[in-house]
């Protein structure tokens, strides 16, 4: 048998920092919403807010244009530090592409 | 998505819940929103990251054959198997062969040039290697590509690029020595193959390989190119610097101010390829012939090409190639490469009734850049902020009836110089035994 050994062509990853901590409960928590306004999220995002206000007592879903929205916007250093200092427990990122 | 998150720094298997397109169309049914709501509570309470993988060398990997033969066929089909094949053929990386490629550059393998985006893995010298071996280049070839992978790093809104349905693609235009130096095309036939001039070929291959394995740019995964054109090989190529009539500079002493002779990369993202048939067709005289051709340029680039709107102020609208016998009698006429440009950027705007017709103002409304947005104002509109955005080469084979424009969606234009190690000169006496004495013995 013939064996080739040859290096794996996709380079590593580094993990810097760890994803948030997942909420216990939705239950009286404030949900934000980050979005790029691309197709339909018009339509799609109030809807998602609906639902959470519907099964989760206590939920407060803030506007959907509480942030600041588009590609250009949603990655950037001053819309995370809007975020964190709006106060809420968690964030959807509404991506389309 | 996973490709956004791994970039950052963060461990690639985010809470995600995805949907398919037609969902996202104008009067969709959104019942499965609905119906799938409970992933979006999920994913916000109960779910977990699993990833673990941590920075470090490359892994080795291996294939067994009965042959050789077998092996390399194993390899070929392991390297698809892990999505990171183009559908080609491809030279398994193996120590033998990465190690000959690094002889081609005196920074240490494990030197860092960052992370390529969106995906965010990490690129080192040993990296690029890696992909060019893949790509079955040469060590003298390894110098113009980690210099277009510097450029291409630092290119504004890179990992956008990489993503976008508009599917652009690297251009990189390489000035100076080096170019003939390792057999790079700036004539006949520059943007295709040419087993004279074989090194564009493998080195935008291997960047374009880079794009995908490292950068996650997987086609319908990690970017959303619908068409993906000029995707094997990006375009890599020479400027005809020979062929620059008495008094006009390279394209990197205009753009990026460097010295004449100077060994550089500059990396423009087109998404577009056109050939314009320029010539005249009758008993047209020199003048009238050079005149016409220049509107007939004009008139192409004259589109509301909205996804150069990114580089508007700052980047360009695209690269127009004049063949080196055309720039030469234009010169003899009286043209300057400042007044072609300014003929180009003048007759290309568009007027803004146009315009409105084609919907494009909202694009520029909603554009990022306040001096874009200013731009709606202009009536003609123009195409770029200035003349000098436009990026006018000397390239083509030798024949007068054609230039060719590659539109651009590119928010910057980005020049590296291209540093060679001491023992260059040796790697080019080994190309000269393996490949024939330059591309002058050669040309048929």
């Amino acid at each position: 048998m013939v064996k080739l050994e040859f290096h794996d062509p996709s380079g590593t990853l580094e993990v810097t920092q760890p994803h948030a901590p997942r909420l216990a409960s939705l239950e009286g928590k404030r949900i934000g919403f980050v979005s790029n306004e691309q197709w339909q999220a018009y339509r799609m995002l109030p809807m998602l807010k609906e639902m959470l206000e519907q099964d989760f007592p206590g939920v407060t879903v803030l506007p959907i244009d509480t942030y600041p929205q588009g590609n250009a916007l949603i990655g950037t250093e001053e819309t995370a530090a809007q975020v964190k200092k709006s106060g809420v427990d968690a964030v959807i990122v509404g991506n389309a592409a | 998505m996973k490709n956004a998150v791994s970039g950052v720094g963060l461990a690639p298997d985010a809470a995600m819940v995805t949907f398919p397109i037609p969902l996202f169309l104008p009067g969709s049914d959104l019942t499965s929103l609905k119906e799938r709501k409970r992933e979006f509570y999920d994913g916000l309470t109960r779910w977990k990251s699993e990833f673990a993988q941590t920075a470090g060398p490359a892994k080795m990997l291996a294939v067994e054959g009965a042959s050789y033969e077998d092996a390399l066929t194993k390899a070929n089909s392991f390297l698809l198997t892990h999505l990171w094949g183009d559908g080609l053929p491809l030279w398994p990386a193996t120590k033998e062969r990465v190690d000959w490629i690094l002889r081609g550059i005196a920074l240490p393998r494990t030197h860092v040039l960052g992370k390529f985006p969106p995906r965010g893995g990490i690129t080192t010298i040993e990296t690029c290697a890696i992909a060019l071996a893949m790509a079955g280049g040469r060590p003298e070839y390894l110098p113009v590509l980690v210099s277009a992978v510097d450029a291409c790093l630092a290119a504004e809104g890179f990992d956008q690029l990489q993503a976008t349905s508009g599917g652009p693609f690297p251009a990189v235009i390489v000035n100076g020595p080096i170019a003939k130096q390792i057999r790079l095309n700036s004539g006949f036939g520059l943007l295709g193959p040419d087993p004279q001039r074989p090194a564009g070929a493998s080195i935008g291959r291997a960047l374009r390989l880079l794009q995908q394995n490292v950068g996650g740019a997987l086609p319908g995964v990690g970017t959303m190119a619908i068409f993906g054109a000029m995707r094997y090989t990006n375009a890599v190529f020479a400027e005809d610097q020979e062929g620059l009539p008495p008094g006009w500079q390279p394209h990197a002493t205009h753009r990026h101010g460097f010295t004449p002779g100077t060994n550089s990369v500059s990396v423009v993202f087109a998404s577009g390829v056109t050939n314009v048939r320029r010539r005249g067709a009758k008993k047209e005289s020199p003048e009238e012939d050079a005149l016409n051709g220049m509107w007939r340029m004009a008139d192409f680039m004259r589109t509301p090409n909205l996804a150069a709107l990114a580089g508007w102020e700052k980047g360009t609208p695209g690269i127009m190639m004049l063949p080196p016998i055309v720039a030469r009698r234009m010169a003899e006429l009286g043209w300057t490469q400042n007044s072609i440009r300014e003929f180009l950027w003048e007759n290309s705007r568009i007027p803004m009734a146009q315009m409105r017709r084609a919907g494009a103002p909202a694009w520029i409304e909603i554009d990022a850049n306040p001096a874009t947005r200013a731009s709606i104002s202009l009536d003609p509109w123009p195409i770029c902020m200035n003349p000098d955005n436009i990026v006018l080469l000397v390239a083509g084979g030798g024949h007068p009836t054609h230039s060719y424009w590659l539109q651009a969606h590119s928010p910057t234009v980005e020049g590296r110089v291209i540093r060679v190690p001491e023992t260059f000169e040796q790697l080019l006496a080994e190309a000269d035994r393996d490949l024939g004495r330059g591309e002058d013995v050669h040309r048929v």
